[in-house]
């Protein structure tokens, strides 16, 4: 069930919109916001706010690779492994993730704490390597730093 | 005019058309895979690249129009090399399992890699798995054959309007779903597996059973479960139908079809069908020879004649009898036992609501193309939904409101919900208030000139204001308002009537309100039709004042003719009609009852009563292709066979007259046939060797059908055919003008109404006998609103008793927020289970019509059976 709040956000959008399948995009990044990823449930509720089938909403949500149709942990990561922090050793903080917190890429830690995916250039490749926790940007990352930096994370 | 040159063909066109259509008008092939007829152009696949002179690229011909002076190529080396390279990409990821495909043989990618694909590919990547989905009963699909042409998704979308399949994910890894992924739980109409041009998307009903090579006989037919009539081939191996598909061109459907058109066709190899005449003596059936039948039927017919008079024996027939079935019986009624008392299910609305426009507007005033539809410049609908009733009919409006052209959708009608701009939801059974508030406005601002004598009486219809409207069914008065407005600027708007707004108690004030409308708005009419000849059999004669061609029997001229081509005298005053007729046997007033092929304990109120009417009569004949409830009262049972298994011909409800093909052989006997053999023993001569011989006599006698023959019905034989139409001139002499209180009346006050729901996968009781679409739907259901079932307590899925003062049903709750509160609505497919079981019996004596409407139930919730236990 999406909350009140939310409910009522998808249908301001809506109203900034000709019509209706214009706001579909804006609504599913708010419920998105919300649950972390986008339950069959949920698209079908987006659906029956904004009047827009349900299949059409999974066809577009599915046609993006920002929507998450798996449930996340509480915290997403999201680490480049691209050429430049390639270089900087992304590797190994791959491997680092791997060992401490048992993380891997697309999957999530057993305490539903973190979920990782390896990203392809986040545009920071000066201060590689970087990463973005959530919406908070992180870079020049150490094996001391990262761990620091996630276990504020909680 | 424009020129273009394509390969060297000078191609004249009056105005701009794709590439792709010019090139097919001067007979030149472009390959294509994801462009289809009844698709807008997508331009996907590009395999239907051309060079054009003087464009530096190659331009996809289904999207590019042509201009004058051009000059395209569509078979150039560069062209050629072209469609290898797209072939080689579609080729990437599919299957290529043709040797176990049903689609090989009638496969476009098939087709096409034969002609220009590389026979094999450079990809050494491994393909991509997606296992086949057995998800859905009849729908199968097989990802792994997908070539993401979307034709589907378009058809499902932009012309099926059911909006319930998308193209998931992206690139590669695009595929087609339903929202669950699993089953479809669409309205599962088919259309998609008619577009897919590869074997993605298939049927299982005829899974591994026949390659497309190995069909053996196509029939050209039309489908019989309902009065839209929908062109179809029924495609035969071994004696069995093997698919059904729509005709691509022709018929009012133009390569449409529904649910029950395409997948309900399985009834016929059902188990339960009769392959015998059955005799009941001592209360049971033993089987009995034809002529043994026959034999006893004329005796005992016989008898009840000499002995009470013709007049104590009546006959009804169903709306899935064909034209010939029906003029032979009518004729077999009055020519040879003497009696009028001939009527069909079409009077449980249609017939009446038909002559009463036909009294005020003139003969063939129903008779519109359904074409016309999208055509109008508005669409008003009320009595039901007819994307359910009649589905092939209801995409035209859902056609026409993706045209923009405004729908208004009175009361509960699901499947119009997206597509209409207005949808007036009255209290339940009070769409008359709202009607003549309509009248009433309309009036004022249309005017009347008061000259013509309907105008007068338009005039006389009491005024009711917006408030009084509103007061009684509950919409607001701004939204009539609206409704109103919407209709006033319209000049050539459709009226689309079901039959509900019919079967009520105030039926004639309902017509009287949509003639007016009618003529304010000077609209067309469209008469939804729950039967495949309900039409037909009206024109045939079979009712119990009118005789073939829709002449009066009272009118001595008319009855004169049909009497010297008889040979005998036909009874000069009307019959009894259907109604009538079950009255007259509760009150014993007739002996036997003659009945083709319509189960009527579970088809009309009150199924108790009706049983008790029916074991009544002294003799009861049953023509059908199952033993049903109601065969199972009668005397003797003759087999019928089903519309697949005879030829002959139906009127549809745009009065197109058509062919019905036989396809396979049945054990059963055309109604006409075994009537005729009847009537011989009786001493009256019937001497038809086949349909043919019979449409041959229609055509010579009735004024209406002069001359016309099974050549004439080529799909578009419409009305009024090669006739005379009567023209005759207003009888409104039956027209009584309704009072104010009856016009605004209210709904008891916190009483619950029962309804008749009329689901789109079922028809009357037969549906049943379909493995396809009991699958599909398989259990009958009660539907009720969201405040209702809040106040009763009532979840989807829960099982309920839903009770009148005729008995009580269990079901299943369904709750739909669009049904008006303090309504319930309960389908009436289910036999004993459906709405007719405890629905009273109730007529409405002017229109001599069934009455649904103001019958109150009451609703408890039953305990689950785990609660049961546990307490
Ligand atoms: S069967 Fe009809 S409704 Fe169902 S997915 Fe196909 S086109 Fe859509
Ligand atoms: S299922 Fe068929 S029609 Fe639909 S996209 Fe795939 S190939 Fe095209
Ligand atoms: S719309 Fe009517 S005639 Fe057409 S396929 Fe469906 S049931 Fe048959
Ligand atoms: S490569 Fe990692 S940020 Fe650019
Ligand atoms: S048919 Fe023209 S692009 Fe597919």
């Amino acid at each position: 069930m999406l909350s009140e709040n939310t409910v009522k956000e998808i249908g301001l959008i809506r109203s900034k919109y000709h019509d209706a399948q214009s706001s579909l995009l804006p609504a599913l990044y708010v419920v998105q916001r919300e649950h972390g990823w986008l339950s069959p449930e949920a698209l079908k509720e987006v659906g029956e706010i904004l009047n827009v089938p349900k299949a059409e909403v999974k066809g577009v949500s599915t046609f993006y690779a920002m929507f998450r149709h798996k449930p996340i942990g509480r915290h997403l990561i999201q680490l480049c492994t691209n050429v430049a922090c390639m270089i900087m050793g992304s590797e190994n903080l791959l491997n680092i993730l791997k060992d401490r917190y048992g993380l891997e890429p697309n999957g999530t830690t057993v305490d539903g704490r973190f979920s990782l995916v390896v990203m392809e250039c986040i545009g920071a490749c000066g201060t590689a390597p970087a990463m973005l926790v959530d919406t908070d940007f992180h870079d020049n990352l150490t094996e001391k730093r990262i761990t620091e930096i996630l276990e504020s994370y909680k | 005019m424009i020129t273009v040159t394509i390969n060297r063909k000078k191609i004249n066109l009056e105005k701009p058309v794709t590439i792709l259509k010019a090139a097919r008008m001067a007979g030149i092939e472009i390959p294509t895979l994801c462009n289809h007829e009844m698709l807008e152009p997508f331009g996907g696949c590009r395999l239907c690249l051309v060079e054009i002179e003087k464009m530096p690229r190659l331009q996809t011909s289904c999207t590019q129009y042509v201009t004058d002076g051009m000059v395209v190529w569509t078979e150039t080396e560069k062209v050629v090399e072209a469609r290898k390279a797209m072939l080689e990409f579609l080729l990437i990821n599919h299957a290529l399992d043709c040797p176990y495909c049903d689609k090989a043989g009638e496969c476009d990618l098939q087709d096409v890699t034969a002609k220009y694909g590389p026979a094999t590919g450079r990809f050494a990547e491994g393909k991509r798995r997606h296992p086949e989905s057995f998800d859905d009963p009849i729908i199968v699909r097989n990802m792994e054959r997908c070539i993401s042409c979307t034709r589907c998704v378009r058809m499902c979308s932009k012309v099926q309007g059911a909006y319930a399949i998308s193209m998931v994910n992206r690139s590669s890894k695009t595929f087609v779903e339903p929202f669950s992924g699993g089953r479809y739980d669409c309205e599962y109409c088919g259309n998609c597996l008619t577009v897919c041009p590869v074997g993605a998307i298939m049927s299982r009903m005829h899974r591994h059973t026949y390659r497309p090579w190995q069909i053996e006989k196509e029939a050209d037919t039309v489908c019989s479960f309902c009065g839209v009539g929908c062109s179809m081939v029924l495609q035969v191996r071994g004696n069995s139908i093997v698919r059904a598909v729509p005709r691509e061109t022709g018929g009012s459907n133009k390569g449409l079809l529904c649910n029950r058109g395409r997948f309900g066709y399985d009834y016929v190899v059902s188990s339960g069908r009769l392959d015998s005449p059955m005799i009941k003596r001592d209360g049971k059936f033993r089987r009995a020879s034809w002529s043994e039948a026959f034999t006893y039927i004329a005796g005992r017919l016989k008898k009840i004649k000499e002995d009470s008079g013709g007049n104590s024996i009546a006959g009804i027939v169903s709306g899935r009898c064909t034209n010939e079935d029906g003029y032979v019986f009518q004729k077999f009624m009055r020519a040879v036992l003497g009696s009028n008392n001939i009527d069909s299910v079409a009077s449980f609305g249609y017939a009446q609501a038909q002559r009463f426009f036909e009294g005020i507007f003139g003969q063939g005033v129903t008779a519109n193309s359904m074409r016309g539809i999208p055509n109008s410049d508005g669409v008003f609908v009320v009595g039901g939904d007819p994307t359910a009733v009649n589905p092939v009919l209801g995409l035209q409006i859902r056609a026409a409101a993706g045209k923009g052209v405004p729908v208004t959708a009175v009361g509960y009608m699901p499947g119009l919900k997206i597509f209409a701009a207005n949808r007036p939801m009255p209290k339940p059974f009070t769409e008359t208030a709202l009607l003549s508030a309509m009248v009433t406005e309309l009036r004022n601002i249309k005017g009347i000139s008061g000259k013509g004598l309907f105008d007068k009486l338009i005039k006389d219809i009491p005024p009711v204001s917006l408030g009084e409207a509103e007061e009684v069914c509950g919409v607001p008065s701004k939204d009539i308002r609206s409704a109103v407005d919407a209709l006033s600027r319209m000049t050539n708007p459709s009226i689309v009537i079901g039959m509900d707004i019919i079967r009520r108690t105030e039926g004639q004030a309902n017509l009287l309100l949509l003639a007016a409308l009618v003529s304010l708005l000077n609209s067309r009419i469209y008469l939804l039709s729950e039967l495949p000849n309900e039409q037909g059999l009206t024109d045939m004669g079979c009712l119990p004042d009118m005789l073939p061609g829709g002449r009066h029997l009272t009118v001595e001229s008319f009855r004169r003719r049909y009497e010297e081509f008889f040979g005998v005298d036909i009874p000069s005053s009307p019959g009894m009609g259907i109604m009538e007729m079950i009255e007259a046997a509760h009150d014993k007033k007739i002996k036997a009852l003659y009945v083709m092929g319509e189960d009527l304990v579970y088809s009309m109120p009150d199924s108790a009563y009706v049983k008790a009417a029916l074991s009544k009569l002294d003799f009861l004949v049953m023509h059908d292709i199952f033993m049903t409830e109601t065969a199972g009262l009668a005397d003797v049972v003759i087999p019928s066979l089903s519309w697949s298994e005879k030829e002959g011909s139906y009127t549809n409800l745009e009065r197109r007259m058509q062919i019905v093909r036989k396809a396979v052989e049945g054990k059963g006997m055309e109604e006409w046939r075994a009537v005729s053999e009847i009537s011989r023993l009786l001493g009256f001569n019937m001497d038809y060797k086949s349909s043919g011989d019979v449409i041959a006599e229609i055509a010579k006698v009735s004024p209406l059908h002069k001359d016309i023959t099974y050549e004439d019905m080529t799909g578009e034989c419409m009305w009024p055919y090669k006739g005379e139409p009567l023209r005759h001139g207003i009888s409104l002499e039956d027209i009584e003008m309704p009072d104010k209180g009856s016009l605004l009346k209210r709904p008891e006050k916190d009483r619950i109404y029962i309804g008749v729901d009329k689901p789109l996968f079922h028809f009357e009781t037969l549906s049943r006998n379909s493995e396809a679409l009991s699958s599909i739907a398989p259990e009958p259901y009660m539907n009720v609103g969201k405040a209702l079932a809040g106040r009763l307590f009532l979840a989807e899925g829960d099982s309920a008793n839903v009770s009148t003062a005729a008995g009580s049903l269990k079901l299943s709750v369904r709750v739909d927020p669009d049904i008006p509160d303090n309504s319930v609505m309960v389908p009436d497919n289910f036999g004993d289970k459906g709405v007719y079981a405890i629905m009273q019996w109730k007529v409405n004596s002017a229109l001599k019509a069934p009455v649904t409407d103001a019958e109150g139930v009451t609703i408890k919730k039953m305990k689950h059976a785990a609660e049961e236990v546990a307490v």
